[in-house]
């Protein structure tokens, strides 16, 4: 089971793709954890989180994007370049920030230039930046947009019906996330901070059943599973940038005190808190849930909401040490952890920024030296 | 009498200090090889042979720096962050912030009474504000590192350097040579440029006082007057040691705690 999420946290084309394609079904990628994917798993289609693991080089990345630029999208560009999307049937872009605002201009850019690039349904999917009123009804007004241009390119109709079942399904999925979430905050904590990332990053690409089915199982053999954390360990939560580097939790674990028992990631537990409830408007009650919660600063005017949620974090996972990562221009985690750093070290929450780049981890030694001192400062 | 070492293996330099109950006995500073394990062994050897002391009368040694994973005959590693807090609490007690100039990173530590570290912040993924952007540019004036410290004393008009990237502020040094500009107006550019990117940094963390800086680079008379005006206070001077030791010897003096 484990090698089964391992897979699809590591892997683009992992075998839950290849065999969804082999079945004939249609698969459409989106880049931000505020798209609701109940609608288009609604429309019997696979919807995968876009990622930019294994890209070999930079080449187009660089020349649509240019230098001075979150790597993230670039990388999801370099990928789409370089041949590793040819699954995508659709993708959706999303302003969950400049930088990724500006992947749907480059790889339009670049559809334009090279053929095969931009895959048959291309879509920007706006996002309010508040939740006031009227901005929750713009969002309404842009679920039910995807949802027409999703019916009319793929010929399909998403009724109530199969919104509501898409719903339950993922309601289940989070619920099984929160259990998993429960062992974590237990001590000793039975499942280590690499395994449960490579759980919540497979939820974001692994057909929504199977996902479930497998963290069901997985969460029965971890009731009797013996301790192989280290004794003692320091628990930490990792906070920040966009990240679905499993090399990062890894290389952070790597550290034989350290264990990593919590996440505010939008590839992690971020967004599993609340279940979804199923009313005669799904749409309405989508909205509600996705754009409701203010967990990532891209959101207005929050900040004291998220930082409260770090609170109930550090308190409830019993958290040791706080670890605010972010990629470089990266200017909303950039700022955000510069806050976050002093708000909790205030509390006496010992806190440990890193910068760095998306991608292969490049910056290993340098980051395995602050990490080593920051494991010496909080021991 | 117990005997510890300290091995600080570091992207330029590897030192290796020997330490008695009180003081340190002997030093070795040598330049890095491609291996850090050859290193680390020369570096020991040299220090031992100059303390008279064989590794079997050594009670611990305790590896620091980059390459402190592939030092196969330490008793236990410690991050350079936690081996220059120590060293440099223990060679000057009043010391709260520390600013440690290495090969390859520019680290700002603020330690605690108990010279616990409170907190640090390092440079970005960037040469610039390290020991390698005075390499560079030294070897672009065709001078030794050693002598770019002393040229503010003798320049009147330091140039200004466009850029902190080392590869550019490389390509501008080659253009002030062309147009004739004297050399000790480029290097106390140098000079301005390292000590404003770092000054910089140490801001970042509101530094306490006193303020030290360990480190080769410490050694840099230029550097180290430019950024006390820009940062608008003295910085202690270590004279027990060198500065750039100061990592070994706070590894070394982790082995005694063990």
């Amino acid at each position: 089971m484990m090698k089964q999420f391992m897979q699809a946290a590591t892997g683009l084309n992992h075998p839950g793709i290849t065999q969804w394609k082999e079945n004939g079904g249609a698969i459409v990628g989106y880049s931000c954890s505020y798209l609701p994917a109940e609608l288009i798993h609604a429309a019997g289609i696979l919807p995968i989180r876009l990622r930019g693991i294994e890209t070999t080089g930079m080449d187009m990345g660089d020349a649509y994007f240019g230098p001075y630029i979150c790597s993230y999208p670039k990388c999801i560009l370099q990928q789409a370049a370089q041949g590793g999307y040819q699954m995508l049937d659709g993708a959706v872009i999303t302003p969950g920030c400049d930088s990724m605002r500006r992947l749907f201009e480059c790889w339009r850019k670049a559809g334009e230039d090279h053929q095969g690039v931009v895959p048959g349904f291309f879509y920007y999917f706006d996002v309010p930046h508040k939740t006031v009123d009227h901005r929750m009804k713009w969002f309404v007004d842009e679920i039910d947009s995807i949802q027409k241009a999703i019916e009319t390119h793929f010929e399909v109709e998403i009724t109530v019906e199969s919104l509501h079942r898409s719903i339950a399904t993922y309601n289940q999925g989070r619920k099984l996330m929160r259990d998993l979430e429960r062992f974590r905050t237990q001590l000793p904590a039975p499942i280590s901070g690499t395994e449960a990332f490579a759980i919540s990053i497979a939820g974001t690409t692994l057909p929504r059943e199977e996902f479930n089915a497998t963290l069901s199982n997985f969460l029965e053999t971890l009731e009797n599973r013996s301790d192989k954390n280290p004794e003692n360990p320091k628990r930490l939560m990792v906070i920040g940038s966009i990240s679905d580097d499993l090399d990062l939790i890894k290389l952070i674990e790597s550290n034989e005190k350290a264990l990593v028992v919590a996440d505010n990631l939008c590839f992690g537990v971020r967004h599993d808190a609340e279940e979804i409830p199923v009313t005669d408007n799904p749409l309405e009650a989508l909205a509600q849930s996705y754009l409701g919660a203010s967990t990532c600063p891209r959101m207005f005017g929050q900040y004291k909401e998220r930082l409260a949620i770090l609170e109930k974090k550090v308190e409830s996972y019993s958290v040791d040490g706080v670890i605010l990562q972010n990629i470089r221009f990266c200017d909303l985690h950039g700022s955000e952890n510069g806050l976050f750093e002093r708000d909790l070290e205030k509390q006496g929450i010992p806190c440990l920024k890193l910068e760095r780049e998306y991608g292969p981890l490049a910056d290993t030694g340098r980051l395995k030296m602050r990490l080593d001192a920051f494991m010496e400062r909080i021991s | 009498m117990t005997l510890t070492a300290g091995c600080d293996v570091g992207s330029l330099t590897t030192k290796a200090v020997i330490m008695d109950d009180k003081a340190v006995k002997s030093s070795a500073l040598i330049k890095s090889k491609s291996n850090p394990e050859a290193s680390a062994r020369q570096a020991m050897a040299e220090a031992m042979e100059k303390a008279g002391v064989t590794e079997s009368e050594l009670s611990n040694v305790i590896g620091t720096g980059y390459g402190r994973e592939k030092i196969p005959f330490v008793t236990d590693v410690k991050s350079e962050i936690s081996c220059h807090a120590r060293g440099a609490k223990w060679l000057l007690p009043s010391i709260k912030t520390i600013i440690d100039i290495g090969g390859q990173d520019c680290k700002i530590i603020r330690i605690d009474d108990q010279g616990e570290v409170v907190r640090f912040v390092t440079n970005d993924k960037c040469a610039s504000g390290t020991g390698r952007f005075l390499e560079v540019m030294a070897k672009a004036l065709y001078m030794d590192i050693s002598e770019l410290g002393d040229l503010n004393r003798k320049s009147n008009s330091p140039v200004t350097l466009t850029s902190t990237c080392t590869v550019w502020a490389q390509a501008d040094i080659v253009k002030f040579i062309h147009s004739g500009i004297p050399v000790e107006d480029i290097g106390a550019g140098i000079n301005l440029a390292m000590a404003k990117r770092v000054s910089t940094l140490v801001n970042s963390v509101q530094p306490e006082k006193e303020v030290c800086m360990t480190g080769g680079v410490a050694k840099n008379r230029g550097v180290t007057s430019l950024m006390e005006k820009l940062l608008g206070f003295r910085l202690k001077p270590i004279r027990r040691a060198d500065p750039q030791l100061v990592g070994a010897i706070g590894a070394a003096l982790f082995g005694r705690n063990r």
